[in-house]
């Protein structure tokens, strides 16, 4: 279980998530990413991302929505491989 | 593992290794001091020192377990401007994943502390009169500004509403008796939510929730609700309430500033999220 950051966040990246994530299980690469990513293996659930986000583009994973379903993977999936997870990213807002 | 997304294809999925973060213990515990039965303060020392932080903001304070680290954020209550070491109010809750191990751990012993984060801190400069409210262990950020506000040459008036189910957790008393004594133009007001509870037989203080003796707090000290700022730090319910209170009076919605420390209960769909789970 945990937060995940969806669609909204795609070539928004306002990083007030990054600001306020008192684990920093939230990151991306500047110069690559359309979107940040929560590690789920690092989130505590305690919030403060879904609370800061202006986009309201995070949510826990269980309360996604059906279109943003995928989102838990691709976070999941950008700690393990960034190429594979831009690639998802780029199908997502095709 | 995915196979198609949004129609394409994402062929076999992720590869590689999950890169891990670097949660190694970085401080120690120096003291624990029992507050009341449920509550505690720690103080932990980064061994980096405390680096800069600002009044209000959270640390993740975690301890191993297995080949893992269980952390949660609390509030600091140190004076940056002071501080060689963290001072957090922990609350134990029972069978919780992390504050009985805090409870345990013993003086001496090494923990993980994350980075300062938050952005619930004072607004630079204001001179309005300020109010603080909080329930709970939500007073430790109330104390870091406070420290703060104290040592400026012209503090602002401050009230600290502070409440509580039980007197005996309204913790920190004498701290802020001395803030007062020190030059602060503090009034500070405890209440007692639950007054009829044997445990606050002998309670002569206000009694009931926070939210609801803000109105006569801010008249009894002849505080015009439009002339002042707000802080609110505490459980979601009585941040909700005394928002919604402060609303009511003429507070602008801009001069109101919250913290929520854990979800209401009977939020089934974040179960125990910042709740020992939390900075509670």
């Amino acid at each position: 279980m945990a937060f995940v950051i969806a669609a909204p966040c795609i070539d928004h990246l306002d990083q007030a998530c990054i600001a306020v994530c008192p684990v920093d299980c939230i990151s991306h690469d500047p110069a690559a990413d359309r979107k940040a990513y929560i590690d789920p293996e690092g989130c505590i659930e305690c919030g403060a991302c879904e609370s800061a986000c202006p986009q309201g583009a995070i949510m826990l994973d269980r309360r996604l929505p059906p279109a943003w379903a995928a989102f838990a993977e691709i976070d999941r999936g950008w700690w393990i491989d960034p190429e594979w997870a831009r690639d998802a990213v780029d199908a997502q807002a095709a | 593992m995915i196979a198609e997304i949004a129609g394409r294809s994402i062929a076999g999925g992720p590869r590689g290794v999950r890169r891990a973060p670097d949660l190694a213990d970085n401080a120690v515990l120096v003291a624990r001091e029992l507050l009341s039965p449920t509550v505690a303060r720690l103080v932990v020392r980064p061994d980096a020192g405390v680096g800069a932080f600002v009044a209000g903001q959270y640390l993740a304070l975690g301890v191993r377990v297995d080949d893992g680290v269980v952390q949660r954020p609390y509030s600091t209550a140190s004076d940056p401007a002071a501080a060689d070491a963290h001072e957090f109010l922990v609350r134990r809750v029972p069978g919780g994943a992390l504050t009985p191990r805090l409870w345990a751990l013993p003086v001496g012993a090494r923990v993980r502390l994350g980075p300062p984060k938050g952005a619930f801190t004072l607004v630079a400069g204001d001179q309005r009169p300020h109010l603080f409210v909080a329930t709970g262990t939500g007073l430790a950020p109330f104390l870091a500004m406070l420290r703060t506000l104290a040592r400026r040459p012209n503090p602002p008036r401050t009230i600290l509403l502070h409440g509580a189910a039980s007197a005996e957790d309204l913790v920190c008393r004498d701290e802020i008796a001395a803030l007062a004594v020190g030059g602060l133009p503090l009034t500070y007001v405890p209440t007692v939510s639950r007054p009829d509870d044997p445990a606050n037989r002998g309670w002569r203080g206000r009694t009931g929730r926070a939210e609801t003796v803000l109105a006569s707090v801010l008249r009894s000290d002849d505080l015009p609700p439009v002339a002042l700022v707000a802080y609110l730090c505490g459980n979601p319910g009585m941040v909700a309430a005394a928002e919604n209170a402060l609303l009511i009076l003429g507070v602008a919605p801009g001069d109101i500033h919250a913290e929520r420390y854990w979800t209401a209960p009977g939020d089934t769909s974040a179960p125990g999220r910042m709740l020992d789970t939390g900075r509670a």
